[in-house]
C-alpha cells in the first residue's frame, strides 16, 4: 500500500495552529493535525462553575503537588489539561516557568482574551529608537487579517483613538463598574489614560455563538464558548469540510526530511502506545508556541541540517522575548468601603486597561525606550486574598474583611524585554525526556530596560491610586518569574535576509520552502500588547500564503 | 436562552460532584456544607470528625482557635463552616506545614500554662482572648512572643481560606461569584464618579 500523504501537516491546535487548520481545509486542503495531550470534552473536563466548596482542595490542588505546578491555572479547576509528563531546564541562576498547554486548543481554552493590535509604533520601533531591527511588515499590510479575525472572534471595546493602539471593529464594551470610574477619575487627573480593553469576550450574540453570561469563570474554561478558542469556533468549521484528522496525544519529536532537505513529515510519539510514528506531508506548519516549535526544529537534525531544520542563520531558538509581569501597585478604595457586594469579577480579567502611554511623542521622553500597558483590577473577588494581612481576630476582624471586601485594587504591568544575544532556546545537552528526546534548556534574564519600565510604573500606579483617593499598601518587592505571562515570542524570528532570520515575511522558512511557522516564535519581539490576536492574524496571513504556493505548484508531491 | 442552560446546567453540575465527593472519606461538614441542593439529592449522615492529621486534643485546640479568630456572632463563623475539618485535612495534605502547626499548638499550651496557669482549653473565653489579643495584634504585642506570633498569623491564614472558600463563606461576603447576567454589570454611580458621596458617607 502507497504511504498517505496529506497535503499539510499542522503541529499544534492553539490560536495559531488552530487558524491554519481551519484556514487550509477551507481550501480543500488535505491537513493532519498532531496535538501533544487529548480533547477536552467542556461538559466532562472544564470545572467551570464548581463552587471550591465542590473540591478536595477548595480549587487550590493538592499542597504536595506544588513543586510541579506549572503554573497560576494549573490547579484543580483545569487538571487535564497541562502537561507535566515532559521537562525542560534552565541554566544554573536562571528561572523560566512554562506552563504547556497540551489540550487540544492549547492555551486558548483559559486565555485571558486581551486582544490590542500591534501598530507601527511596534512594527517601526526600531526605526524610531535606534534598537534591533523593524518588522518586515506594516500595519496596513496585516489590517485586513486583524479585521477578519475581529469579525471571526468577536472583540468588546471601543474605538480609542490611541497612538499606540490601531483600532479595530468591535462589539459593544464591558460596562465600567464602580471601581473603574473611581481609578478613571484618577487617571484623568494625573494624565494616563483608562479605558475599555479591547476584550475577546462577547458582549453580544456573534457568528453563531452565544453572548457571555458573565459568571467570571473564563479563566477554567468556557461551557458555552463565549470566548474564542479554537476547539469552540476554528477546529468545528475545520472538520465540517471533512479535510481534517486530528491525532490527539501525538507529540510531535521531529519535522521529517526529504533528500534535497525539504520537509518531508512530522515524526510523532504516541503517548497511548509510546512508539514512534512517522506522517507524511507536502508542506508543514509548526505552531506548536514559541519555544516548542523551536525545540522541535532543533531536534530535527539531519545530514542536510546538522544545526536543526530552517536553521543555516542560527536563528532557531534564539531572540527569546517575554511580558515582564508584576504588581506595580495595590491598594484599597475608601469610598467603597462597607458597600453592598457588587460582581466586579464578570470579565475574570480585563474590563479596563492602561494602555501604553510612554515614549510616543518622542521615543526617548522616558528612562527606556518603547513602552509598556498596565491592566487595572479589584473589587470583590472569588477570595478576599487581602484578609490575611489584616490584623487581629474575632467579631472585629470578621467584620473589617465585609467591610473590606469591595474595595481592593490592584495594577498589573506589562512591559516587554527587549531582544537581547542572551535570552534563547536551547536543546539540554544531557537531560532527555521520558521518549528519549532532549529538552529545551531556556536561558532567560531581564534587561535594563524592562526593569526601569517596572520601576516606572510602581511610581505611576501609587500615583494613579492616591490621585483616585485610595489608599496605597504596597507593590509587588519583584517582578513575576520570567515565563509567567505566557507571551514568550522571538526563537523563529521574520524578516528579509535569510542570514539573519529564520523565516521570510509570510512565516515561510527562508532555507526549507514548505516549512511554515505559525505562532508568536516569528515575532521579532512581544510589543506592550498580548500575542494571541496577532497569532491569529499572523497565522491566517500565513496559511493564505501557503495555499496561494500549493495553487501556484509550488509544493507537489513527492 | 443560554442563561437557562447554563443554571441548568451548574446544579446538575453541582449533584454530579456531590456523588463523586461522597465518595471521598472523612467529611462531615465542609464538603457538604452545600446547602440545600447536595444535601437533598445525598442526604449525609452527620459524624462525628475523625482528625487525619491532629491529636484529639490539638483538634479541639484548633476548633477553638478557629471560632475565636471568626466567631458565630450575628452570623455563622468558622465553627459552622467546618473550618477546623479543613485545616486538619489541608495538614495532613502538606507536610511543609505540620512541624509549624504542631510545634505552635504546643508553644501555646506553654505560653498558657506560663502566663496563666492553665492549659488554652481550660481558659474562659475572656482569658483565651486576653491570651491571644499580643500575638494577633502588631499594636499589642510583646518582645519574646514572635514563634506565638507566627503561628497565630498561620493559623488565621489557614482560617480566612477555609472559611471564605466555604458556602457560608460566601454568604457572609455575599459573595457574586457565579451569578449570571444578560449585560455586564455597570456602577449605578454615574453623577459621582469618584464616588464622592460614598466616601463622605464611609467617614
Amino acid at each position: 500500500m502507497a504511504k498517505k500523504i496529506y497535503d499539510v501537516i499542522v503541529i499544534g491546535t492553539g490560536a495559531g495552529g488552530g487558524m491554519a487548520i481551519k484556514t487550509l481545509c477551507e481550501a480543500g486542503l488535505k491537513v493532519c493535525a498532531l496535538n501533544a495531550g487529548q480533547r477536552l470534552d467542556p461538559q466532562k473536563d472544564f470545572r467551570y462553575h464548581r463552587m471550591p466548596w465542590d473540591m478536595k482542595f477548595r480549587g487550590m490542588d493538592d499542597p504536595k503537588r506544588r513543586g510541579e505546578s506549572f503554573g497560576y491555572m494549573d490547579n484543580e479547576y483545569t487538571k487535564a489539561a497541562w502537561d507535566h509528563e515532559i521537562p525542560f531546564t534552565t541554566p544554573p541562576g536562571m528561572k523560566w516557568m512554562w506552563p504547556r498547554a497540551k489540550a487540544v486548543g492549547g492555551k486558548t481554552n483559559f486565555w485571558g482574551r486581551s486582544s490590542a493590535r500591534f501598530g507601527d509604533i511596534d512594527f517601526k520601533a526600531a526605526s524610531l529608537d535606534g534598537y534591533d531591527v523593524d518588522w518586515p511588515i506594516t500595519h496596513d499590510e496585516i489590517s485586513p487579517y486583524y479585521t477578519r479575525v475581529e469579525k471571526m472572534i468577536g472583540v468588546a471595546s471601543t474605538v480609542q483613538n490611541r497612538p499606540s493602539n490601531p483600532d479595530g471593529s468591535y462589539l459593544p464594551p464591558f460596562n465600567f463598574r464602580c471601581l473603574d470610574r473611581i481609578l478613571e477619575a484618577g487617571c484623568n487627573k494625573v494624565g494616563v489614560p483608562y479605558l475599555p480593553d479591547r476584550c475577546a469576550q462577547l458582549t453580544r450574540p456573534h457568528e453563531g455563538h452565544p453572548a457571555c453570561h458573565f459568571c467570571g469563570e473564563c479563566t477554567t474554561g468556557c461551557d458555552v464558548g463565549a470566548f474564542f478558542s479554537t476547539p469552540y469556533f476554528l477546529l468545528p468549521k475545520a472538520e465540517a469540510t471533512n479535510n481534517l484528522e486530528l491525532r490527539t496525544d501525538a507529540l510531535a519529536k521531529n519535522v521529517l526530511v526529504d533528500e534535497k532537505g525539504q520537509a518531508a513529515g512530522v515524526a510523532y510519539i504516541d503517548r497511548k502506545t509510546k512508539l514512534e510514528v512517522e506522517v507524511y506531508a507536502r508542506a508543514v506548519v509548526v505552531a506548536a508556541s514559541c519555544i516548542e516549535s523551536a525545540h522541535i526544529l532543533l531536534n530535527s537534525k539531519s545530514r542536510i541540517w546538522p544545526n536543526g531544520m530552517a536553521n543555516s542563520s542560527g536563528q532557531v531558538g534564539r531572540n527569546l522575548c517575554d511580558h515582564l509581569y508584576g504588581e506595580s501597585a495595590r491598594g484599597y478604595l475608601p469610598q467603597l468601603l462597607g458597600q453592598p457586594s457588587f460582581p466586579d469579577h464578570v470579565a475574570d480579567s480585563t474590563i479596563a486597561w492602561m494602555p501604553r502611554w510612554q515614549n510616543l511623542k518622542d521615543p526617548h521622553e522616558e528612562k527606556f525606550i518603547r513602552g509598556y500597558s498596565v491592566y487595572p483590577d479589584g473589587g470583590c473577588g472569588d477570595f478576599p486574598g487581602f484578609a490575611t494581612d489584616l490584623d487581629g481576630f474575632g467579631p472585629s476582624f470578621k467584620k473589617e474583611i465585609k467591610r473590606r471586601y469591595p474595595t481592593p485594587v490592584s495594577f498589573g504591568i506589562q512591559a516587554p524585554s527587549l531582544r537581547s544575544g542572551t535570552n534563547y532556546v536551547d536543546l539540554d545537552p544531557e537531560v532527555k525526556d521520558p521518549y528519549g528526546i532532549p529538552v529545551a534548556r531556556v536561558h532567560f534574564e531581564w534587561d535594563e530596560n524592562v526593569l526601569t519600565m517596572w520601576e516606572h510604573s510602581k511610581h505611576v500606579c501609587a500615583e494613579v491610586l492616591h490621585a483616585a483617593g485610595g489608599e496605597f499598601e504596597g507593590s509587588g518587592d519583584e517582578p513575576e518569574i520570567p515565563g509567567w505571562s505566557l507571551h514568550e515570542t522571538g526563537t523563529c524570528r521574520m524578516g528579509s535576509d535569510p542570514k539573519k532570520f529564520v523565516t521570510n515575511r509570510f512565516g515561510q522558512t527562508h532555507d526549507v520552502a514548505n516549512l511554515y511557522v505559525c505562532d508568536a516564535s516569528v515575532f521579532l519581539n512581544c510589543t506592550d500588547k498580548t500575542t494571541t490576536i496577532s497569532i491569529l492574524a499572523f497565522s491566517l496571513r500565513t496559511s493564505e500564503h501557503l495555499i496561494e504556493n500549493f495553487r501556484r505548484g509550488e509544493h507537489k508531491a513527492a | 436562552m443560554a442563561g437557562q442552560g447554563v443554571a441548568r446546567r451548574r446544579i446538575l453540575k453541582i449533584l454530579g460532584t456531590a456523588a463523586v465527593a461522597a465518595q471521598f472519606p472523612g467529611f462531615s461538614k465542609w464538603a457538604f456544607a452545600c446547602g440545600h441542593v447536595g444535601n437533598a439529592a445525598l442526604p449525609i449522615k452527620p459524624a462525628a470528625y475523625r482528625p487525619q492529621f491532629f491529636t484529639a486534643a490539638e483538634y479541639s485546640m484548633v476548633e477553638r482557635l478557629t471560632d475565636l479568630i471568626i466567631p458565630s456572632d450575628a452570623t455563622p463563623g468558622a465553627k459552622e463552616a467546618g473550618v477546623a475539618e479543613f485545616i486538619d485535612f489541608m495538614v495532613a495534605s502538606d507536610p511543609d506545614v505540620q512541624y509549624g502547626f504542631r510545634t505552635g499548638l504546643t508553644w501555646l499550651n506553654a505560653y498558657s500554662e506560663q502566663t496563666a496557669g492553665k492549659k488554652f482549653l481550660e481558659l474562659s473565653a475572656e482569658q483565651q482572648t486576653l491570651l491571644l489579643e499580643p500575638l494577633a495584634y502588631k499594636n499589642k504585642t510583646r518582645a519574646g512572643l514572635d514563634a506565638g506570633r507566627r503561628f497565630i498569623r498561620m493559623i488565621r491564614e489557614f482560617t480566612v481560606m477555609g472559611f471564605y472558600t466555604s458556602e457560608i463563606g460566601f454568604k457572609e461576603l455575599d459573595n457574586p461569584a457565579l451569578k449570571f447576567y444578560s449585560e455586564s454589570p455597570e456602577c449605578p454611580h454615574k453623577n459621582d464618579p469618584e464616588h464622592r458621596h460614598l466616601a463622605q458617607a464611609n467617614s
